[in-house]
């Protein structure tokens, strides 16, 4: 007999009472214990009393803003946050993920792409800490270590800067990485608002590593804030 | 001729003295071959001529003077001025009489002549410059024309014309100045002043007002400011219609010097008039014009909340119906049923996302941060922007059919996404339900296409541009009652704006295509 599992808890922070209201449900149907929070300050308290295995934020708050609860929250706490937006705030959205959120989700949303996310989010929280030296995905296979990328076996030349790019985007994995984060990392801090380079060369990255580059599998573009690798 | 023409002219009375002198010397060496009293007609030939080429003045002091050289030298005795027979006497006063009277008419004559070649001169400026006022020329045009001709008639070294803006204040349209020189500051101030009281500034004074070519004139004021008291040589003249002042021609000096007297102003008032009335017209016209946008933009608006409250009450209405139906409590429901009445809920709350999304988007046209920005887009992504924007359920019966490889385009993303986005709800929505919507696109030599294709009627040729404007819905889609009738004018405006084109063409083997095909520019070098 193992122990019983310890309950997952997520907390959720949302001014609405019927997002409020509907998550729970979801999420409580689906054995997560669920924590609500109707603000900011009251986010932040619940975080420090109740320590969430995950957090779903909405940016719209009043008072203290999403984005800025994010940024407090990362100061000490490691779990994943997942922002919830409406449609109309792409740039946010990206600040949001610079600030240090993990992923969101454009409302509406159906529950199916929510649990999906979440699982997607636990699941990373451990093998995050070790880097691994090769990854696989698909019929690709991108060795960190030795720099080859190869597809099928076959070797695929990269300049240095695709490679860098394409490591990075792969080493995060089904993570949203902002133009800003990549351009920051690969460029330098001075690049970072540099993202129509950045899209060039994600182009012929396409070119090189996707079968069909206009409907690309392995590196998606989540439109007007970045980009993220998709490992299946 | 024509040199001597312009001393006579401004030098009248050297000119007079100069004739006289030639003459009596060309005269004297013959003075004993004809009777003395020959001469006095030669010397009414000398006053004729001066009174023709120099005016009135002179031919009277030629006439003088031919009266003192015929007794001096013609008339015995000779080189005195005595004379001997009486008779003589009689000749020379007949004369004088004669020349002062000749010279008199023959002037007069001449000074009409000069008038009324001035005048006729006038006359087909101000019709030339009244056939620009009836096109339909832009307001500074005729203010540039105005002044031209208003410094070619007068000689003035700069113009400049001044009108009221819609609040009333004056401001300066246009000014010219010879060879550059700024105009004076006080010129502005001047203008202001008389703007504000509706005068005239430096115009000559007028003897009689009853005069009929006066009746009409702005009220004349000389400019008497403090520190200010010389007499201006320039002019200030009112554009005033019977109710209200439309702004001030100013006419700079004369580069010659003098004042302007009555005959230089009675044009440019004529000139004025027209003018006047030819800028209220304009600015009527914008006010009308102005009226008419804001009615249009009110109807806009009226016919847009009705179109879209209708458009967010429809499926909360049959929500409500589908829920307060499963929730009966006397009802037992199977599992299938009940799915289906879910499904038809999520039908209808796909539908309530869509319409928001077109309002958002609406209301992000009409707001000022709408500006395109122009960045480097790979087109897939732009088209993959436009696919997801469409709700999970709708987007499944979306065929996706790219070419490998698509070229980067310079677009605002966001636009042409929910351009891309507005076709693809359309096509949605007016084709058959159960087939799929097709999307494809292609890459030319100088530009990419991008098109929406559906299995339905296909649009008729008389409606392919009509379904383009606001609010018009196509004939066959009269039997939908959604859509806000805005998708595809908003598509237009922003495909515009990139400087692509949007059409719709036959499908093969039939239904409708949606084309939008956009420039490809050279795609930007990297470091």
């Amino acid at each position: 007999m193992s122990a019983p599992e310890r309950k997952i808890k997520i907390l959720v922070v949302d001014d609405e009472v019927q997002i409020r209201r509907a998550l729970k449900a979801i999420l409580t149907a689906r054995k997560y214990e669920v924590i609500l929070a109707e603000n900011g300050e009251e986010a932040i308290d619940s975080a420090i009393d109740s320590i969430p295995d995950l957090l779903i934020l909405d940016m719209a708050l009043p008072g203290i803003k999403g984005i800025d609860v994010c940024r407090e929250l990362r100061n000490w706490y490691k779990g994943p946050i997942l922002m919830l937006s409406v449609i109309s705030d792409d740039y946010e959205k990206a600040i949001a993920l610079d600030m240090g959120a993990d992923d969101y989700l454009t409302k509406p949303f159906s529950t199916t792409e929510l649990l999906a996310r979440i699982r997607a989010l636990l699941r990373r929280v451990t093998p995050d800490a070790i880097v691994q030296p090769v990854i696989n995905a698909g019929d690709l296979t991108i060795d960190i270590a030795k720099r080859i990328v190869t597809r099928d076996g076959k070797d695929i030349e990269l300049t240095r800067m695709e490679f860098d790019i394409l490591a990075y985007l792969a080493q995060n994995a089904d993570r949203v990485i902002t133009s800003k984060m990549l351009l920051e990392k690969i460029w330098g801090p001075e690049y970072a608002e540099d993202a129509q380079t950045l899209r060039v060369h994600i182009s012929h990255l396409r070119k090189k590593i996707e079968p069909q580059p206009s409907s690309p599998r392995f590196i998606l573009t989540e439109t007007g804030v970045g980009f993220r690798f998709s490992l299946s | 001729m024509k040199t001597l023409k312009r001393f006579a002219e401004k030098h009248g009375y050297l000119f007079s003295i100069l004739c006289v002198i030639i003459a009596t010397t060309l005269f004297s060496p013959g003075r004993d071959y004809f009777a003395k009293g020959q001469w006095a007609f030669l010397y009414l030939l000398i006053v004729g001529l001066v009174a023709g080429f120099a005016g009135v003045k002179p031919a009277l002091l030629t006439a003088i003077l031919a009266f003192f050289t015929w007794n001096f030298f013609f008339l015995p005795p000779y080189n005195t001025f005595r004379i001997h027979d009486p008779k003589d006497w009689l000749s020379l006063f007949v004369f004088l009489v004669v020349a002062v009277e000749m010279g008199m008419q023959t002037g007069r004559m001449r000074e009409h002549e000069a008038e009324a070649r001035a005048h006729e001169r006038e006359m087909s400026m101000l019709n030339q410059f009244s056939a620009h006022l009836v096109s339909d020329a832009p307001v500074a045009d005729i203010a540039k024309l105005m002044m031209s001709q208003v410094m070619e008639m007068t000689h003035a070294d700069s113009a400049a014309v001044y009108l009221a803006d819609v609040e009333g204040k004056l401001y300066e349209l246009l000014s010219v100045t010879n060879d550059d020189i700024p105009m004076e500051k006080s010129v502005n101030q001047i203008a202001e002043w008389a703007y504000k009281q509706s005068k005239a500034v430096g115009l000559p004074k007028i003897e009689k007002r009853s005069d009929p070519s006066v009746v009409g004139w702005p009220i004349s004021a000389t400019f008497d400011q403090a520190g200010a008291e010389k007499e201006r040589k320039d002019l200030f003249i009112p554009l005033q219609t019977a109710e209200k002042i439309e702004g001030i021609l100013y006419i700079g000096p004369k580069t010659n010097g003098h004042s302007y007297c009555f005959s230089d102003v009675r044009p440019l008032i004529a000139m004025a008039n027209q003018a006047t009335a030819f800028f209220e017209r304009k600015r009527l016209q914008s006010v009308a014009v102005r009226a008419e946008a804001l009615i249009e933009a009110n109807k806009l608006k009226s016919t847009l909340i009705s179109s879209v409250s209708h458009e967010l009450k429809t499926p909360i209405a049959s929500i409500m119906a589908t829920i307060s139906n499963l929730t009966t409590e006397d009802m037992k429901w199977d599992a299938v049923a009940f799915q289906q009445e879910l499904a038809s809920v999520q039908d209808d709350l796909d539908r309530l996302t869509n319409s928001i999304n077109a309002l958002l988007n609406l209301s992000r046209l009409e707001s000022e941060d709408w500006k395109p920005k122009m960045e480097w887009f790979d087109l897939a992504d732009v088209i993959w922007a436009a696919v997801s924007k469409i709700p999970q359920k709708q987007r499944s019966r979306i065929e996706v059919n790219l070419p490998n490889e698509l070229p980067m385009v310079r677009v605002d993303l966001m636009q042409i996404a929910s351009a891309l986005e507005n076709l693809l709800i359309n096509s949605l929505t007016y084709g058959p339900q159960d087939v799929p919507v097709k999307l494809g696109a292609s890459e030319e030599d100088e530009y990419c296409r991008i098109w929406v294709e559906d299995k339905g009627p296909g649009i008729a040729p008389d409606e392919r541009e009509r379904i383009f404007e606001k609010f018009y819905r196509g004939k066959s889609s009269s039997r939908f009652s959604s859509g806000t009738g805005l998708g595809l004018a908003v598509s237009r405006e922003i495909v515009h704006y990139h400087g692509g084109r949007i059409w719709v063409e036959d499908a093969i083997p039939h239904g409708a295509r949606f084309v939008i095909s956009l420039p490809i520019e050279k795609e930007p070098q990297l470091q």
